[in-house]
């Protein structure tokens, strides 16, 4: 067995908001050409039939407002181009459009394409060179932030795929709840950032059991005393705000927040987690984003088996049922340990409905009651016993000493 | 390997006073939908649908999701307080005095409380 798998103990979930892979990590294509980013050839029509082409002039924040949009309708119009014909393929070329659909502004409409390079975004893209970058890790549904949150909770949205609250339906159960109920028990944790920020995990976790939370104030200290939870998920700041404590900048990176403000948050977490040496040598940190915010990816998300659940035509806003047959946008994710070969780039498929399939199967083991998205999600981490062991990225027999480092 | 700097963001990122996002109303809709379930003493009296900004957005989460906390935190402080064996328990809503008197919370909770200044 690695040795590195053998001295896994926790796994931590960063969840950032809204911004798609070719976006955020686009521009290493000319780096390492194994990376599935932006190349000269992508394109996507505007509305007077102008081709544009992706662009390295994201800002960090000014840019795109308004938030694009990225409810169910608009996904399909970005995924299929407009088409609702029967038989339609997905061709990921009405980005441009359904971003013109806000503002009517064609000049402006064009910026959904603009990515960053490499330089503006230092952690992430070092992280992703330095670990493991997935070049398909797709969001869960075509669909918003909330829905696509619940996969990574719950394995599935319960037949959800706008943002309202939702009930849990039986028998499935949050990944916390699987793991807090079990025998022996397991630990888990959501930290928010401060309570003015909040959970975007409000109506079920929060209200019944309060218990499972806690701030970033605290994972700071767990991570600095060696406590941290076998499974912490963490929340970024979704809002400006004032505490006693100062300023607190929104760093969740969702349009129109400061992305750098994100970068320093993503640098904080990693290096937190780094700075304690046990703690570095057991955790695996997987860095993704909820979804792609209406931004701009090449990549067709594919089809993938239905879950338990139907969407009606009227709740998904485009005259037509949705059987969460399909995955969402393309995202960034990056899976972080001492463990992992630096440059590993990953092909193989995964949503977020493989982040409970991979705490669940990593700590529990065999667990039925879940949905079949789940159950068919692949997993990021393999258990020591499983068949597949050979494909674990935590893969190498000592420790890298030549981890990079940032100055927060 | 040289240590990365991350450059900071500008100080002018920061803007309490942007509109909220669809993001942030979808977040306000879902913590007003578990305030109806609190006990009235624990309910806000912010009026969510004249939110406007992301000072405003704040202040309204930090109230409810201090107040769930509160609310949990209260009742498990009735549990522990319960006297045991029979015919000593009493019903839980009479077990001890509501924590808030003139509309504002009594600190009971171990946790540090913090406050959202408005601008």
């Amino acid at each position: 067995m690695p040795t590195g798998l053998d001295k896994l103990q926790h796994i931590v979930v960063l969840m950032m908001e809204n911004r798609s892979f070719d976006h955020m990590l686009g521009s290493l294509q000319v780096v390492d050409n194994r990376i599935d980013g932006v190349t000269d050839q992508l394109r996507n029509p505007d509305t007077t039939g102008a081709e544009v082409k992706p662009q390295p002039l994201a800002e960090f924040q000014g840019q795109l407002n308004p938030d694009p949009d990225h409810h169910f309708p608009a996904v399909d119009l970005q995924i299929f181009g407009g088409n609702t014909a029967p038989g339609r393929q997905p061709n990921m070329q009405g980005f441009v459009k359904s971003y013109f659909n806000q503002r009517g502004d064609v000049k402006h409409s064009q910026k959904i394409m603009y990515y960053f390079q490499q330089q503006d975004l230092p952690v992430l893209t070092t992280l992703a060179l330095e670990f493991a970058v997935f070049n398909r890790w797709f969001a869960s549904i075509p669909g918003p932030t909330i829905c696509n949150r619940a996969f990574a909770h719950y394995g599935t949205s319960f037949g959800r795929v706008d943002m309202s609250p939702f009930d849990i339906l039986e028998p499935y159960k949050s990944i916390y709840t699987r793991l807090v109920n079990a025998t022996p028990k397991r630990t888990a944790k959501v930290y928010y950032y401060d309570t003015t920020s909040s959970t975007m995990e409000v109506v079920n976790l929060l209200q019944n059991q309060p218990e499972l939370f806690g701030t970033y104030e605290q994972f700071l200290r767990d991570c600095d005393q060696g406590i941290l939870p076998d499974y912490s998920f963490i929340e970024p700041n979704y809002n400006d705000h004032e505490t006693d404590g100062g300023e607190q900048l929104a760093n969740d990176q969702h349009p129109d927040h400061d992305v750098q403000a994100g970068e320093l948050f993503i640098a904080e977490v990693y290096m937190r987690i780094k700075r304690n040496p046990k703690l570095w040598a057991s955790t695996a940190l997987l860095i993704v984003y909820d979804e792609h915010g209406g931004i701009y990816d090449h990549v067709v998300p594919p089809a993938c088996p239905p879950d338990n659940f139907t969407a009606s035509a009227n709740n998904t806003g485009t005259g037509m049922e949705f059987k969460f047959d399909r995955l969402g946008v393309r995202v960034p994710a990056i899976l972080v340990s001492p463990w992992i070969s630096k440059g590993t780039v990953v092909n193989r498929v995964f949503d977020h409905a493989s982040i409970p399939g991979t705490v669940t199967k990593f700590f529990l083991g065999d667990y039925a009651a879940r949905s079949p998205r789940e159950l068919n999600a692949d997993v990021f981490i393999e258990p020591p016993s499983s068949p597949r062991a050979d494909c674990n990225l935590l893969s190498l027999d000592s420790m890298r000493t030549d981890c990079p480092e940032f100055d927060v | 390997m040289a240590v990365i700097h991350v450059p900071r963001p500008s100080r002018k990122a920061m803007n309490p006073h942007r509109p909220i996002s669809s993001l942030l109303l979808t977040q306000i809709g879902h913590l007003q939908h578990a305030e109806r379930r609190l006990p009235l003493r624990y309910r806000t009296k912010i009026y969510t649908h004249a939110i406007r900004t992301e000072a405003e957005a704040a202040a309204y989460i930090y109230e409810v999701t201090e107040a769930i906390h509160q609310a949990h935190a209260d009742a498990a402080d009735r549990r522990a307080a319960r006297p045991k064996g029979k015919g000593g328990r009493k019903p839980v809503a009479q077990a001890r005095k509501p924590k808030r008197k003139g509309g504002k919370k009594v600190a009971t909770s171990k946790k540090k409380k913090r406050s959202t200044k408005k601008k």
